[in-house]
Order: C-alpha cells, then sequence, then structure tokens
C-alpha cells in the first residue's frame, strides 16, 4: 500500500481532515479549466479561471485555496490547482489563425512554453490529480501517457475525467479500455453532467 | 511463444527527403540523462528523426518536453515523440539490464515542423513525415 494511502487512512480513522493539493492535468483544450470552474462554482460560488477558445489560454498555474467538498459523510479539503495544458510544441502562427497580432501570438508563445515547463514541474508536488481527456478525440496521445507514466511513478492518486460527453463523438469507453488500470469518470464539465460522480471518486483515492 | 516486436513505418510526403537516424540502445546507455536528452533535442533541431531503440522513460519524456519547452523559437515550434512499450524500472528491468538484455520498445522523436502525425496502436507507429 503507498505511503499517501495509509497516511489517508490513518487520518480518516483519527477523524483528522487533511488538506490535500488537486491538480488538473491534460492536453491544451480539453476543458481543464472549464472543470476547475464547475468545481469551485460548485463548492465555493466563484469562477477561478479563464476560458478561450484559443489554446493555451491557461499559461500560469491558477490556485484555488480551500475548496471543501461534501461528498456523503466526508468532507475533501482541497487546493485546486488548474495545471497549463501540456504540449509538445508551441507554434505562435497557430495564435495567428485565431486572429492574434503576430507580436501577441508570439508573446502568447512563450508565456504558453514557460506554463508547460511550469505545469511538468507541480508533477512532483501535487497529491492528487485529475487527468483530463477529451472524449471525443483519441485519448492515446503521448502527452497523456507522459502525465499518467509520471503520475503513476510517483504513486500519486489518479481519477481520469472523460469530459464533454455532452459532444455527439464522445466515446468514453475508449478511454476506458485505453487506461483500464484507472478510474474514469465520464462527466460534461460545461453542463455538470456527472459531477457527483466524480466527487465520489476523488474522495474514494484520497 | 512468439513474441510481437514492435513495428515503425514511415510514410513521406512526395517531392521531399527525410534524414532518419536510428540510434542503438548501446549508444544511448553510454551517455547520462542530460547528454542523452541534450543529444536528442540537437539532433531534432537539425532536422533529423530519431528512432531510439531503448524507449524513453516517462520522467525522460516529460524531462524532453521541458527541455524542448526551453528552445522553441519562430524556426523551431517543437517536436513529436512517440514511444511503443516502455523500459522496466522495477527489479526484472534492471536484471534484465545488468545481463545485457534489452528492453522491447522504441520511441521516435522528430522536430514537429517535419513530422506531421504520429500514428500509434499497442504494436505498430506509422509516421507521416512532410514540410
Amino acid at each position: 500500500m503507498p505511503f499517501h494511502r495509509i497516511l489517508a487512512w490513518i487520518s480518516s480513522i483519527f477523524g483528522k481532515r487533511k488538506r490535500f493539493s488537486l491538480g488538473l492535468y491534460g492536453n491544451v483544450n480539453v476543458g481543464k479549466s472549464t472543470l476547475a470552474n464547475r468545481i469551485s462554482r460548485d463548492w465555493t460560488g466563484e469562477e477561478m479561471s479563464k476560458i478561450s477558445e484559443v489554446p493555451h489560454e491557461t499559461r500560469t498555474v491558477v490556485r484555488k485555496e480551500r475548496v471543501i467538498v461534501k461528498v456523503k459523510d466526508r468532507e475533501l479539503d482541497m487546493n485546486l490547482l488548474d495545471m497549463p495544458g501540456i504540449a509538445t510544441k508551441v507554434d505562435y502562427r497557430e495564435f495567428v489563425q485565431y486572429g492574434l497580432s503576430q507580436d501577441e501570438a508570439q508573446q502568447r508563445a512563450k508565456e504558453a512554453t514557460k506554463g508547460i515547463v511550469e505545469a511538468i514541474k507541480w508533477l512532483e508536488h501535487v497529491e492528487a490529480a485529475l487527468v483530463v481527456m477529451d472524449s471525443a478525440h483519441d485519448p492515446y496521445t503521448q502527452v497523456n501517457l507522459t502525465i499518467l507514466g509520471n503520475l503513476e511513478a510517483r504513486g500519486i492518486p489518479v481519477v481520469i475525467v472523460a469530459n464533454k460527453i455532452d459532444l455527439k463523438k464522445s466515446r468514453v469507453d475508449r478511454i476506458k479500455e485505453a487506461f483500464p488500470q484507472h478510474s474514469v469518470v465520464g462527466l460534461s464539465a460545461k453542463t455538470g453532467e456527472n459531477m457527483k460522480k466524480l466527487y465520489e471518486a476523488i474522495a474514494a483515492k484520497v | 511463444m512468439k513474441r510481437l516486436q514492435p513495428r515503425f513505418e514511415v510514410s513521406v510526403l512526395c517531392g521531399m527527403s527525410v534524414k532518419i537516424e536510428f540510434v542503438s540502445q548501446r549508444v544511448l546507455s553510454k551517455k547520462g540523462e542530460e547528454d542523452k536528452l541534450n543529444f536528442i533535442l540537437n539532433s531534432v533541431k537539425k532536422d533529423k528523426i530519431l528512432v531510439l531503440e531503448e524507449p524513453l522513460s516517462g520522467e525522460e519524456e516529460a524531462k524532453l518536453i521541458e527541455k524542448t519547452m526551453g528552445a522553441v523559437s519562430k524556426d523551431f515550434p517543437g517536436i513529436e515523440v512517440c514511444t511503443l512499450g516502455k523500459v522496466a524500472n522495477d527489479v526484472r528491468g534492471v536484471v534484465i539490464k545488468i545481463l545485457g538484455g534489452r528492453s522491447s520498445g522504441l520511441t521516435v522523436v522528430g522536430p514537429s515542423n517535419l513530422v506531421k502525425q504520429i500514428k500509434r496502436d499497442p504494436h505498430k507507429l506509422q509516421l507521416l513525415a512532410g514540410k
């Protein structure tokens, strides 16, 4: 049994509520910030992240401290961390296609690369993670595998979020097949469908 | 029992040449992690596609992404990378290495402005290259 699980078990016996950091990881534009906002709004009444169609809108780690989630008879006290999307490439020309000027696009690309490095460094510090995937796309990407591989190597509890189940092309089964060793929750951060299942899955892991 | 070996296929858009370098496990194992990642990134920045006989570990991939982000510029937007199979870091994996055995799998890495797409299934990597 990993050390963090033993600690969680001991603290549950003595009724202590331990605060933990929950990082939202994933590729770019899979809905991490929409999900962070949904969780934050559900339990604090406030949003935490800015959302945009332009990739790499989140370019620094956005934190929301002391988000207390009630699941049955338990309270999960967490610091929520909305991570920049991880990518292996950042091409400023892509931002130009969204209407940004050359200078703005280059500045955004520069900030995005720093954000990716920051998100990777945080892999060593989060105590639990949601790996968010777009259920309408192939989940078997190198970024997903790299994120999961690093979290697994550190023994960090993981829940995979199969987001965007409101889309017609959504295929949660494909994600479950690709990562059978993990808990997978299909949900829509946009509509709020199945959020309760997510909170239960987090509670089961920490 | 016959063991399935990973297969690697390359499709190149017509009218262009692509430089593919196969890097043996022996060459890689002589390098420390930092040297190995610098070697990969420097080669990729020279428009080479590398096929590594020894797959990168998850930690090495994360560090390679970090290094790549530090090197992104107008002319070099980043990399495409894909790994089939993994280095086993458990006791079995260490024993295999000590005995001179090799882990099954490979990593393909190339510049993203040249490698358009890498498709994978559990035993096959397909790479589409073109400008």
